[in-house]
């Protein structure tokens, strides 16, 4: 059986998760739209989870693998409570841009 | 076969890192959340990849399915109109912020990726883990997290619901 960490290197999945990671916040440095502000956040937390997974298989542990479930369960109440805060946002401002959160101090 | 791993790695990686480019990018929110769910699909396949089959399962259903459905509810819910300008702030401040992602890639991958290259791989174990260590890990090592993390959905659950049946609040009252 093929084994793939003889035919690709760990740095291989550590330069793609960087690549994600920077991406998602290029994502929430030059977006407007909240909801496509919180998608990156969910894209940073993925290539996280993508390192984690690549070392738990490389060093043979299942630990990575458990942090993986614990990124996900937090990753999903994030998106819950960010979209449920959008949501009373939207309702009052009638809009979802950045700029409107801006009247939420005090 | 030997060549079937770094193959499927390229197109897999070329693939993902193009539909990220696309959520971020794209004008439109629904169009994000497309490319934010081929994203995941295919992470979920990059996790089959490495042998981590009850991850990629996870992915699938958790990500794919439930929080990308949540996304494309809520956009339905808001019924957006057509943005006119997508991207916060003027060109030059955009070319800056582009600096800072480079800059940040090069930060995080460099001193990973060459350490690791360089590095006598003497720690790599080639036994990849399967559900049952998994299943011991979670409910022997982490269980009290578990619980912990339990208690925070649930703490979720409460919130999200409130948050989202609020009328407003103290400040809605205030000024009408």
């Amino acid at each position: 059986m093929p084994n793939i960490m003889n035919s690709i290197a760990l740095n291989h999945f550590i330069i793609l998760a960087s690549i994600l990671f920077c991406i998602g916040m290029l994502g929430v440095l030059i977006r407007k739209n909240v909801v496509v502000m919180l998608m990156s956040i969910e894209l940073m937390l993925n290539a996280v989870n993508l390192i984690f997974v690549a070392f738990s298989r490389y060093y043979g542990d299942a630990s990575g693998q458990v942090i993986v479930f614990f990124v996900m369960a937090i990753a999903a109440a994030e998106a819950a409570i960010g979209l449920a805060i959008i949501m009373a946002v939207f309702r009052k401002f009638r809009g979802v841009e950045i700029k409107l959160f801006e009247n939420l101090k005090g | 076969m030997l060549e079937l791993f770094p193959l499927t790695f390229y197109a897999i990686s070329a693939a993902m890192i193009l539909s990220a480019l696309g959520v971020i990018l794209m004008a439109s929110p629904i169009f994000s959340a497309l490319c934010l769910a081929a994203t995941m699909t295919l992470l979920a396949a990059m996790f089959f990849m490495l042998e981590a089959y009850f991850v990629a399962a996870i992915q699938l259903t958790v990500y794919a399915g439930a929080v990308v459905v949540l996304f494309v509810i809520v956009l339905m819910i808001f019924d957006l109109k057509k943005e006119k300008q997508s991207f916060s702030g003027n060109w030059a401040i955009n070319i800056a912020k582009i600096g800072i992602s480079v800059a940040s890639f090069l930060i995080l991958a460099v001193p990973l990726g060459y350490v690791l290259a360089r590095a006598n791989p003497g720690w790599l174990q080639d036994r990849a883990p399967v559900s049952k260590d998994l299943a011991l890990s979670l409910f022997g090592k982490y269980l009290f997290t578990f619980e912990i993390v339990g208690a925070l959905l649930l703490v979720v659950l409460i919130g999200s619901v409130t948050l989202a049946k609020s009328k407003g609040g103290t400040h809605a009252e205030h000024h009408e």
